[in-house]
């Protein structure tokens, strides 16, 4: 049977690859730019946006836009965002063309200077305009850099949280533990430029690549959706013996997960695994049985797997998720899961549900590939909107069926689970003490395991 | 090499058997020879239940250690744990005859004899008693009485008794090998003869040696003993949780802990786990990493919260300045000092043997530091007394016990 799937759904995705274009603003960015581009990256087109032209002459970008002619005459903005946003209000008509077809935008940013900060929200409005979905990558300057550039960075930050579609932030202070203490500054700086580059990376294969249960911009965005949220991103490949654990564990280790930790917290995970022809279901099993113990019961976790030849032996696993704010936790609690038809039945209750199903939806629309132009009507949706995307559904049937039947289960379990008391059917023993003289201290056998006595369960 | 400079001690412990040969030098230096173990069998929590069975693993760590070191051992100091030990503090007093006003050292042990005029369990017998101070004449804190001049003197000592049927029990397993036994140590006495320095004997320490049977104590403040005992609790504990809680054999149980075992909690990913592997590495249970630690955790907390209260009988663990010292086999679980560190609200630290030449692969193994402790003991008793007199407290502390 899955054979048959791969068989009709492989040759139909690759023949139409979605337009993608990676953006690098400023000089944070385009050396973010440059990392993707050395790591490998033919999937997407990649454009360089800075007001100085000597860091853009250096950029191995294939097209490069600058900024500012007359404003700043070739020059960098000396770290002032009003003069990048100056620039980029100037060469708006440049930026227009540059990134004018795109389906999908990515920024990469770093916030704090002045282009990253200042001409990075107007790109991203340009590119909204132009109809396009905009993720951002935006890098949060070192805290040593001084409050005045944090501050320029969190401005900035908020304004994309408004214009974009999804933002990805990292935190070079976060970047800095994967360092060793030792090692130059530039090698913390490249860590950063790497981390993006493996999300962007990741998100392009995750979006192009085709999937036997596939994951489109939709789930996309329902795991990445949180207003001022922190995203959560974890990559890892492997191709030992052991591939499904070792890819698994590595994406863990991304520092955007805080040793997996914040997983926990999320309402929506979004998992890819992606392998060579090689890989097994068992595999998969295994990998998501261990993911599992990582999140809650009640998250939803968004599915998807694909087959990729040129992956051959490996196997990897990419994890997107989001922290939301804690208001918004609970208004997805007690929301059923967003899945299509759930949605277009109720009417939103709540303004952050609106938000959801502009979102999603509007990332719905541009989940059918064969049509052009309803990505360019999709970006103003009023609120009847919901009711043309009736048969959306219908288009990917077998994508859905898996993850409804995911959302259901673990919610029902959980509240069985705890409401059952759980009888001690072990009796009380003293283990290899059996035979010896009990030590009996202030009327306790000390022999007997503490967690028993404790009463503390350890399983 | 003169054979009165060959010291030899034998821990017979619960989970091995560890004999330690050493000599002294001219300049009172001390140099480990070589070092023998043997796993422990018939031993729990300290002492010997299957007689039979703990002699032939004395006698083959003893024959390991004569191979190592080349030396042949007619005579051994023996290590002595168990939860029957305990101990308490008691003043002796002399009063000197009216035509003399000079101290002397009939009259130190006297007083040393008095002091231990006091009512112990019929069936315990003196292990130690060990000066802490001198007073003459109601003058505080002598050290040295000899050749003063006073009318009464008096003595404060630390008095560490057991139950006389199990000290007789470990040597009677020493003497069956044949090997003469020298003198019965107090472990924890002789762990902080090399675990300490004088200098944080006068700060002020407790050093703690968890085994794997028993968790032996010993306080210092002022450079005096104050307090010792013993719990029997120790890694064997730990050993016997893990292979209940997380039901697997005790072998896999005591590898899983020496290997993996940490008692610091939510250092670990969620859900992370470790994979048990056989001996044919065929993977088989999955184990999650903090249930593991969790175990050990609770143990542990357990095990020092209860010393805690042991020694909070007596206000002494408040004058305690340098801190804790931790040492035994059990000193090797991770995070062990961030733990007791915690519970005691005082510096912990993880030691071993101290300030000792030749084998310093084996010093500074925290399980061998009791072994090595008798070699000091026994050499702070010898340049005390000469041979002579080693015999003399010998014959007096056992006399009966033989």
């Amino acid at each position: 049977m899955i054979q048959l799937s791969k068989n009709y759904s492989l040759p139909e995705r690759q023949e139409e690859p979605i337009p993608i274009k990676v953006v690098g603003v400023g000089s944070a960015g385009s050396n973010a730019l440059d990392r993707v581009l050395l790591d490998g990256m033919d999937k997407a087109d990649l454009i360089a946006i800075n007001t100085d032209v000597q860091s853009l002459a250096s950029s191995v970008a294939a097209r490069k836009v600058q900024l500012g002619r007359s404003s700043t005459h070739g020059l960098g903005t000396g770290g002032d965002p009003e003069l990048g946003y100056q620039a980029a209000i100037e060469s708006a008509e440049e930026i227009r063309q540059a990134i004018a077809g795109a389906r999908m935008i990515f920024i990469c940013a770093g916030l704090g200077g002045g282009t990253g900060s200042g001409a990075a929200p107007i790109v991203a409005q340009l590119a909204r305009e132009a109809g396009s979905l905009v993720i951002a990558f935006a890098t949060l300057p070192f805290s040593f850099e001084g409050k005045r550039r944090a501050a320029q960075a969190q401005d900035a930050l908020s304004r994309l949280n408004e214009i974009a579609n999804a933002v990805i932030c990292f935190e070079n202070d976060r970047m800095g533990d994967m360092v060793a203490p030792k090692a130059g500054i530039h090698q913390a700086f490249g860590i950063a430029d790497m981390t993006i580059s493996q999300s962007v990376r990741s998100i392009v294969n995750l979006i192009q690549r085709p999937g036997l249960i596939r994951i489109g911009f939709d789930d996309l965005f329902a795991a990445l959706r949180s207003q001022n949220g922190r995203c959560l991103f974890g990559f890892g490949e492997s191709d030992t013996d052991n591939r499904a654990h070792d890819a698994l564990t590595q994406a863990l280790k991304n520092p955007l997960m805080d040793k997996g930790r914040m997983l926990s917290e999320a309402a929506h995970v979004l998992v890819q695994v992606a392998g060579g022809p090689g890989m097994t279901l068992s595999e998969v099993e295994i990998l998501m049985r261990e993911l599992g113990r990582h999140v809650r019961d009640h998250t939803q976790i968004v599915f998807g797997t694909a087959v990729d030849g040129k992956m051959g032996n490996r196997l990897s696993v990419t994890i997107i998720s989001s922290l939301a704010s804690e208001d918004s936790i609970a208004a997805q609690d007690t929301s059923p899961p967003p899945a299509f038809l759930e949605q277009v039945e109720e009417p939103p209750p709540a303004p952050p549900t609106i938000d959801i199903v502009h979102e999603s939806e509007s990332a719905a629309s541009l989940e059918p590939a064969p049509d052009d132009l309803i990505a360019a009507e999709a970006p103003p949706p009023p609120v009847p909107a919901p009711s043309i995307k009736k048969p959306a559904p219908r288009l990917i049937p077998p994508k859905k069926k898996p993850v409804v039947e995911k959302e259901a289960k673990p919610p029902k379990e959980k509240i069985v689970q705890a409401k059952q008391e759980v009888l001690q059917f072990e009796p009380v023993t003293r283990g290899r003490f059996e035979k010896s003289e009990p030590t009996i201290v202030e009327g306790q056998d000390l022999d007997i395991p503490t967690f028993l006595r404790k009463n503390i369960r350890v399983k | 090499m003169s054979n009165s400079d060959l010291i030899v001690g034998l821990e017979i412990g619960t989970s091995k058997i560890c004999v330690v040969v050493g000599e002294t030098r001219p300049d009172g230096t001390l140099r480990i020879l070589g070092v023998g173990q043997a796993p422990s069998r018939g031993v729990r929590k300290g002492e010997i239940v299957d007689f039979e069975t703990a002699m032939k693993c004395v006698h083959e760590a003893v024959v390991d250690a004569e191979q190592k070191s080349d030396v042949m051992i007619r005579s051994v100091y023996v290590a002595v744990a168990g939860g029957h030990i305990q101990s308490f503090n008691n003043r002796g007093c002399v009063i000197l005859p009216e035509e003399r006003d000079e101290i002397d050292d009939q009259d130190v042990e006297d007083v040393k004899i008095n002091a231990r005029e006091v009512s112990i369990p019929a069936q315990n017998a003196f292990l130690h008693s060990i000066i802490q101070h001198y007073h003459v004449d109601g003058q505080d804190g002598v050290l040295n009485p000899v050749g003063m001049l006073g009318g009464k003197l008096e003595a404060d000592f630390h008095i560490i008794h057991g139950v006389r049927t199990r000290i007789q029990n470990t040597i009677r397993c020493v003497k069956e090998l044949p090997l003469e036994v020298e003198d019965v140590v107090f472990s924890a006495l002789a762990s902080a003869q090399v675990v300490l320095t004088q200098h944080q004997k006068n700060l002020g320490a407790l050093v703690v040696d968890i085994g794997g049977g028993t968790t032996d104590y010993i306080l210092y403040v002022d450079g005096a003993v104050k307090q010792s005992g013993a719990l029997a609790i120790g890694g064997d504990h730990m050993t016997n949780d893990i292979s209940m809680g997380l039901r697997i054999p005790m072998a896999r149980a005591e590898k899983l802990k020496t290997e993996e075992g940490s008692c610091v909690l939510g250092n670990c990913l969620p859900g992370e786990t470790i994979l048990l592997k056989d001996d044919s590495g065929f993977a088989g249970k999955e184990i999650e990493r903090e249930t593991l630690n969790t175990i050990i955790h609770l143990r542990l907390r357990e095990t020092f919260e209860l010393l805690k209260r042991t020694v909070e009988e007596e206000p002494f663990i408040n004058y305690v300045g340098a801190g804790i010292f931790i040492t035994g086999g059990c000193s090797l679980v991770n995070g062990i000092d961030h733990l007791a560190g915690e519970i005691f609200e005082m510096p912990a630290h993880v030691t071993h043997a101290q300030t000792l030449s030749g084998l310093t692969s084996a010093v500074e193994n925290p399980q061998f530091s009791t072994a090595i402790g008798l070699l000091r003991y026994a050499q702070a008793v010898q340049v005390d007394r000469p041979r002579r007199g080693i015999t003399r407290i010998f014959g007096r502390f056992f006399s009966g016990m033989r």
